[in-house]
Formats: structure tokens, sequence, C-alpha cells
């Protein structure tokens, strides 16, 4: 297994951060003040092929390997985060399919999410049931020749916005969450269905996080991913998988955040030297940037293993989530305190950068229960050298 | 309709220059990119391709073997093909001795448009896109913000003293064109990796009919010194001052220059 | 070979555009110094009857390559057979149509070309000039190899010379020699569209304000209009200001704009990007006008001023005013 980035994956890096720091960085600021998505931007990346990456060429993509999905995500979270969300939840909202969809269900759906015409967004969350997915409430009943369903959604990042949605719901409630919830594609006009608001966030703030009501919405047969009761199953083989783009787009709001605090420090004058002279900030650069790089390269590491279907893939990629997380935070924050009192206002972007990082330490499962996947995998290893 | 589109890979602007102990600049101190004037040409000529009006965008450059790269970058925009006149006996080559390889290798690909920028970020003579027309003999439509084609004209949009004029020419032409034509695209992901697969031939001298003794004795000037624009005097600085202050010094200063 | 010194005469309607000027003025200089005649090679509407006046700057002959309005390069097969062995140097300017112009004669005659330079003089009785190469970052000095044909085609750069006044002279008036027959002949006009509004020939000014981004309309550039009028200067701009559509492009300065050499240049919410820089370096006194304490523009003017523009030119146009009045 190998995870050095080739020669292909560096082209496509500098592409990417060329249409990057060209077209995105200049709205980013803009875009976290007024809180809007940014259309025009979901349209440069379709245009350029950049919301596909995920997807088979037979139906348009570029099925690029994860590393390359990962520079993509990385190199635009650098730039800004909020528009690094737009592949990275395409892709989430797009997993459940490639996990447990069937060749119709693709082939239906794929090309228009591979070409960008199409957002997709995951529906798992629920207000009363955050990390403990198992205690899901949302409830889908059988009825003919499809299923109602009924029940409301929270924390939907694209919720508003999206086209389509694979939501959760419970098939056979006396059986719990676990084994009781099914999972169902469901397109975002269908009657019944809607997003009636979006929360107001302290980060990634252009990127709708939306409440989804579901009432009465009726979801054909032919919609259901996998058979009744694998959903748990479904959800947590997409986390796994996933998470590694919140991987990627924290080492990007990282690199961003020491981008901007080396160009900063060596253009500003203090006490007659620059600012980049001073040791005291050499090392706090010195920190900053190898905690970002071991960051990067443990989510190159995890993403090989995706692409291996390795058996231990939920350790990797829920190590790279958890480190590149508190990197992108503890990186955010030294960046403010390198620019000073400048750090701290809108006028230069790390103080934003600090607020994005933030989320990455919460969503698509919290740190904590980072910890816990990671210390499981731990420990069934440990048992099963006992064993052996 | 067959267009050939002459780009030249330069030092990226911004980038510490160096010249080499004969004077001649060191191009492997410094990062390569498309000579941005050059990309509006490629912008043009896949217009009239993206419209059906050109049947064919083939890409030609003259340079070392790494200019390789600009034409991947070029087909990566789109385009169907590229050629890459590489030679030892072209190292350091000047205006003439470019236009009559590009020339030469534009007799043997019969383009009916050979399209160039208006000018080269590295050197400011601009004189290649003339030249090669003489050489050709074929007319010569410059500084177009525009490029259109008419039956068998070709016609550039072109600023004039008092305002506009379309000139026209009968095909094949060699054209130019302003960085009005529209911004370049930026090369979509699919455009990258079909980029890999499109044809990049590499010629020689002899391929387009040339000897290096044709060449020698191109070099007719010499540089006979390098060095950096003289020290100007420090900025002087005006600030935090009111309008009106500011203003009675800026005049100040302008009459002790006797510009006023 | 004689030691003569060519340039390239443009005209319109009569008249000789202001490069003629400048440059029959630089040929007479360089001539005097080689020991050689200035000769201009005229064309363009009106070059029969206007070009015996091109003596009062110092030409002794000219010769007339054409007589109409069509486009410049057209008349490259008549200059290339009146250039072919005549002389040390011919002077063209760095102007579109002197480039096309410069260039069919390096690509008919194989002779060196140079430019556009900033200085040219004649030193051991070879052409020697100066270049500011590579956005501005080297400047190179050139002549060509020993034993390299002539004449040497030097592009120039407007304002490098300045046209001599109330010279009475008047230069031999003679026809070209005969032309090979030339594809490059083929370009017509087939239209031409005048501008709403008349615009000045930049080139031309020795004072000039130019503005930029920070003018933020086409009602912005009023202010910049005044201060030029109080002046005696023009009105250019960058690009952005260009491309949005506040100004005609006929007034951009840059990179593919006009390339300007004024005793004056005044910059106001103008950022001062490389592609502006090379339009505008040579100008003899840069002075900027920016909001942006760390625009770029402040590391090479000669007098940076921080603060609204909006505030500042019109106090500086009043100022001016009671200046001149008292």
């Amino acid at each position: 297994m190998t995870y050095l980035p080739t020669a292909d994956h560096d082209e496509l890096r500098a592409a990417v951060r060329e249409l990057a720091e060209e077209r995105i960085a200049p709205r980013a600021a803009e875009i976290d003040e007024k809180a809007e998505f940014p259309w025009d931007l979901k349209e440069l990346l379709a245009k350029q092929d950049l919301l596909g990456t995920c997807f088979e060429e037979k139906h348009g993509g570029t099925n690029l390997d994860t590393i390359g999905q990962s520079i993509v995500a990385e190199e635009i979270a650098r730039a800004d985060a909020t528009t690094s969300l737009i592949p990275i939840v395409q892709k989430l909202g797009a997993l459940p399919i490639m996990l447990a969809g069937t060749d119709e269900q693709k082939d239906r759906y794929f090309p228009r999410l591979a070409s960008g015409e199409w957002l997709a967004a995951f529906g798992l969350t629920e207000a009363a049931a955050g990390s403990d997915v198992a205690s899901n409430r949302m409830r889908a009943t059988r009825d003919g020749d499809g299923y109602v369903l009924n029940g409301s959604k929270r924390f939907i990042t694209h919720g508003s916005v999206a086209n389509l949605l694979t939501v959760f719901a419970l098939t056979d409630p006396e059986a719990g969450g676990r084994k009781g919830m099914s999972a169902f594609i469901v397109e975002a006009d269908t009657p019944g269905f809607a997003a009636p608001r979006v929360e107001h966030k302290m980060g990634i703030r252009g990127s709708p996080t939306a409440e989804l009501t579901f009432d009465d919405v009726r979801v054909p047969v032919a919609n259901r991913l996998g058979e009744e009761g694998e959903g748990f199953k479904i959800a947590m083989a997409t986390l796994d998988r996933s998470r590694l783009g919140i991987a990627a787009q924290a080492v990007g709001i990282a690199q961003g955040a020491l981008d901007a605090a080396i160009g900063y420090a060596a253009d500003r004058q203090q006490f007659g030297q620059r600012v980049v002279d001073f040791e005291g900030i050499q090392f706090m650069l010195a920190d900053m940037a190898s905690q970002t790089e071991a960051a990067r390269q443990l989510t190159y590491a995890a993403a090989a293993r995706v692409d291996a279907q390795a058996s231990d893939l939920r350790y990797w990629t829920s190590s790279a989530k958890l480190v590149a997380g508190d990197t992108a935070m503890r990186v955010t924050t030294d960046a403010v305190q390198v620019l000073g009192g400048y750090g701290y206002i809108s006028e230069y972007p790390v103080e934003r950068m600090m607020r994005d990082a933030k989320i990455t330490q919460l969503y698509e499962g919290t740190q904590q229960i980072q910890r816990l996947i990671v210390a499981r995998q731990l420990l069934q290893r440990a048992g099963a050298a006992k064993r052996g | 309709m067959k267009i050939v589109v002459c780009i030249k890979q330069v030092p990226a602007t911004g980038a510490d220059k160096r010249y080499t102990d004969d004077l001649t600049l060191d191009r492997t101190s410094v990062d390569a990119i498309i000579n941005p004037l050059d990309e509006y040409a490629i912008e043009q000529a896949l217009r009239l391709a993206d419209a059906g009006i050109a049947d064919s965008v083939t890409y030609l450059s003259m340079g070392p073997d790494q200019a390789a790269e600009a034409l991947r970058r070029a087909l990566a925009m789109g385009g169907d093909d590229a050629v890459l006149i590489t030679d030892a006996a072209l190292a350091g080559a000047d205006e003439w001795a470019t236009a009559k390889v590009l020339a030469a290798a534009l007799d043997k690909l019969a383009p009916d448009v050979a399209l160039m920028g208006m000018a080269s970020d590295d050197a400011r003579g601009s004189l290649v896109p003339g030249a090669v027309a003489a050489m050709r003999n074929v007319p010569l439509l410059s500084y177009g913000s525009e490029l259109a084609i008419e039956g068998d004209a070709a016609r550039v949009r072109r600023l004039s003293a008092t305002g506009f004029d379309w000139i026209t020419a009968p095909l094949p032409v060699v054209a130019t064109v302003t960085d009005q034509v529209g911004e370049p695209r930026y090369a979509s992901l699919k455009g990258i990796m079909a980029a890999k697969r499109k044809p990049l031939e590499t010629w020689g001298l002899a391929d387009i009919g040339l000897s290096a003794d044709e060449l020698k004795g191109a070099a007719l000037t010499v540089v006979t010194d390098a060095r950096p624009p003289e020290e100007k005097a420090p900025t002087e600085r005006i600030e935090n001052l009111p309008a009106a202050e500011a203003a009675t010094k800026i005049a100040d200063w302008l009459a002790a220059r006797k510009l006023i | 070979m004689s030691n003569d010194i060519l340039f390239l005469a443009e005209f319109a309607a009569g008249t000789p555009a202001r490069s003629a000027l400048e440059l029959a003025t630089g040929a007479a200089e360089l001539a005097s110094q080689s020991g050689g005649s200035a000769i201009g090679l005229a064309y363009g509407a009106g070059a029969s009857d206007g070009a015996a006046a091109l003596g009062a700057q110092g030409a002794a002959r000219a010769i007339v390559l054409g007589n109409e309005d069509r486009p410049a390069i057209t008349y490259a097969p008549a200059l290339v057979a009146a250039t072919r062995d005549a002389g040390l140097a011919l002077l063209a300017p760095a102007t579109p149509n002197g480039r096309d112009l410069a260039a069919a004669v390096v690509g008919s005659l194989h002779v060196p070309a140079f430019g556009p330079v900033r200085a040219v003089r004649i030193a051991d009785g070879v052409v020697e000039s100066e270049q500011a190469t590579l956005q501005g970052s080297v400047v190179t000095t050139s002549r060509p190899a020993d034993g390299a044909p002539s004449p040497s085609v030097v592009l120039v750069l407007a304002n490098t010379f300045t046209p001599t006044d109330g010279g009475t002279g008047s230069a031999e008036v003679s026809a070209a020699p005969a032309a090979e027959e030339s594809a490059l002949t083929q370009a017509t006009v087939a239209e031409s569209h005048e501008a709403e509004a008349k615009v000045v020939n930049l080139e031309e000014a020795t004072i000039i304000v130019a503005g930029g981004r920070g003018v933020a309309s086409e009602e912005g550039f009023a202010p910049l209009r005044e201060l030029a009028g109080v002046l005696g200067g023009a009105v250019g701009a960058s690009r952005a200001a260009a491309d949005a559509g506040w100004i005609p492009y006929q007034l951009q300065i840059g990179q593919t704009g006009k390339v300007v050499k004024p005793a004056l240049y005044i910059g106001a919410g103008i950022s001062g990007a490389i592609q502006h820089r090379v339009g505008m370096q040579t100008a003899e006194h840069v002075v900027a006008i920016n909001k942006d304490p760390d625009a770029p523009i402040g590391e090479f003017a000669d007098l940076f001023v921080v603060g609204d523009l909006f505030q500042i030119i019109p106090a500086l146009t009043e100022e001016i005013r009671r200046r001149k009045g008292a």
C-alpha cells in the first residue's frame, strides 16, 4: 500500500489551488459575513468537474482515488472551509448509495450528482439523537409499494439546498435504531418534505445547516437502500469513510491559516525587524507546519486504507479526523496569535478560519466519539492478540 | 478551418529572475508558466472551436523539453494536439530565429490561422508574429480584441486612435489577440485527465527542414551589460493629513520639481 | 553601408504623429553622432504633403512609402524595400503599428532588433541601446554583434526624445523604391467605428492623471479630469477601470495598453500591479494616491499619499488653481 502523492496528485493540487486562490479565496469573507450558500462557486466547481471526483466515469465522474479527493477538499478548504463542503457533502450524501445502492439507483442518480446539477445531503442526525444514533425516532411506515416518512432531522448540512437526501428512519421501532432503521433516497421536491429553518452558526456560515421536516413523505420501495433494518450499518459504513473528508477539510483550514500567518509575519515590522525574524514566532510557525503535515500524512495514509478496503479502515479514518480536527483548531488559534490584534479582526482571514476550524472537532462524530472508535479498535486488536 | 496557437513558456510573473554568467536568462531558476498573454490566444481559439468554426486546434511551442509542460497545460484547457520544437541549436534564439523556426513549423502544419498572444511576458519586442507573417508571406491581423472567421477571410476587431476597426484579410493569416478577447478558461479536471492522452509530438530542426547552420550566426545582438535598475530615491510619504494639508504638500512637491 | 539613421513617420490627415516628431528629433541626434543623415520613412494619409515638414526636427530627407489611409502593415513591403542596406539604424515607435512594421523588416531582412528601448546612442560606430527587460527587474545594454547586417531595428518608447521646437528645415522628399509583391498588403479595413467620446493620444501627454479600481465608477473620473485640466495633462486608466467600462480602452496604460513616459504621472486608486507598472515605470515623476498604505505602487512611487482620492484630488485641483491664479 502506498500513500505518497504521485505526479498526477501534484498536478491536481496545483490546478485546484490556482482556482481556489483566484476564484474562491476572494469570496470567502463575503460568504462568511452574509452567511449565504455560494451558488456561484457551486457552479464553478461543477464546471471544473470537482463535484464528481468520487463518481465513476460511466456516471460522468472522474473517479479519483481517495487521496485525490482529499487533495481537492484540502485545497478548497485552504481558501474557504464553507466552499470545501460542497464536494465533501456531495460525497457524504452519495456514500449510502455507493455502499448499498443498486445499479438502477446509481444509474438514476449519480449522473446528476457527478455533473453537479444536483446536490446531495445526508440526513441522519435528529434533535434528540446526535452522537447516539441508535436512539433515532423518525419513522418510515410501509404502505403498498412505498413507505411513508414522518418525523424531523436536525443539523443536516446542505439540507436546505440539496436536491437529493439519503435519509434514515425506523421501519421497525420495536427493534430500535440499531436493528430497526432503514435508509432511503428522498428527492427534495417530494410533497411533505420541507427545510423550514437553518441554524445561525459560529463558523462555516455559508453552508446551510438545516432542520428538515417529513410530513407523510411518500417514498417508493425502489428508493430504499439495502434491506429493511440495514440503515444503521449503512450509516456507520458511510461515516467510516466520509469523516476522511472532514479530516481533509481540517488539514486545508490549518494550511490556510499557516500560510496567512507566514505571509503576515514576513511582511509586518515590529521593533525594527520583521515579525517572522523573532525566534518565538519561528517556533510557533514550525510547530504549526509540522503538525499540519502530520495530519495531512495521516489523512493520506487513511485514504489509502479506504481505497484498499482495509478491514481496519475505521481506525485510520477516525484517527485522521481526530488528529486533523485538533490540529486545525490549534493551528488556527496560533495563527490568530501570530497576527496579534489583527488576527482578531475580520480584516484578516485567520479569525474566520479559527471559527471554521471548530466544526471539524464536532461534526461527523465529535472528537470524543472518534476517541471511542479508536479505543474500541485498539482493544479489539489487543483482544485478538491475546486469543492468538 | 484549422488553427495553430503558438505559445511560449515563460518565467512566472513576479518570480525572481537571474542571468547566467553569459548574460542569458537562467530559465532553470524560476517557475515556468504559459506566457499569460498567450492564454488569451488559446481562449480565442477554443471559443472558435466551441462555436464549431474551428475544426481543430493545435498548439505549437519552441523551447527546451520542459516546455512540454506548457503544451500539456494548454491541452488541458482544450484543443486537439501539440507540437514542441526542441533542439540544442535553439538555445538563446533571438526573435528572428524564433520566427524562422515557427514559420517553418507552420509551413508544415499549414493552418488557416496561426494565432499568437500580443506580446511575450519576458521580452517586450512583440516582433515574432510580424516576422512570421513576412517569412510565410501571409497577411498579418494584429492586436485583435476579437478574431472572427467569415468564409475564406479572417477579421480582427482592433482599437483605432478614435474607436475601433474591423480589419480583414484572406486566409491563411497570422493573427494576434489582446487580453480583451475574454478571460482564459481554467482547465477542468476532465480536461487535465484528457490532456495526458492527447498527441504531443516533439520535432527537431530536421523535421521542419531547417539545419543548425541556417540558424547559426542568428545571434545578431549581444548584451554587453545587465544590471538592476538604478536605485531610486526612497518614496516620500504623506499620511494621516487632512485633505487640504495633503494637497498643499503635494503642490509644494510638484512646484519644487517645476511640474506646476 | 551608410551611416544614415532611418525613422518611421506615421501620418494621419496630413499631420505627422507625435512619434514621428520624436523619432525625427532622435534620428537627427543619432545621425550627428554617426556622421550620416536622418531619413524619414513616411506613410499614411497625407504623408506626401506632410513629409517635407519633418525637416523641422532635423530630417534631411523623407521617403514616402504610401499616401493612403490603410492598415500600417500594408506598408511593410515598401518599407522593406526602402530599408534594405540603407543605413545604420531604423527607429520605429514602440506602438502596435510600429512593432508590426519593425517585425516585417526583421523577418524579411534578418537584421538585429532592439527594444523597446528607453535610451539609444551611437557608440564605436554602432547603435547601443538600453532596455528595461523582464518587467523592469533588469536593465540591459545591447548592441549589434560584430558583422551583423544593417540597419539595426530599434523600437523606441514614447517620450524618449523630445521633439525640437521652432525648426525651419525642410526634408527632401522622394518616392519609395519598387516593392516586392507581398501578401502583407492584403489586409484592409472592413469597418470603422468612432468612439462616442473623443479620446486623446495618451502617448503624447507629458502629464497623466490615471485612475484605477479605486475610482469606482465612470463618474469617479470627473475629479481626475478636473485635475488633469488644471495641470494641462490627460486622463489615463488601469486595465481594471477600462474593463469595468468606466473609460475607453484607448486610455488604458500598461502591458496590454499604452506604454507612456510622461514627465509626471499621478496614479489615483491604482494599486500598481506589475501589468500596469510596465506601462508607466519610465515616467520621470510618479505620484500615487491610495487609501491602502500597503499598495504596491507605494513601493515605486516618488511621492505616495495615503488617503481618500475623492477628498485629496479636488483639494489638490483647488490648490493648483489658487497658485496659478496668484
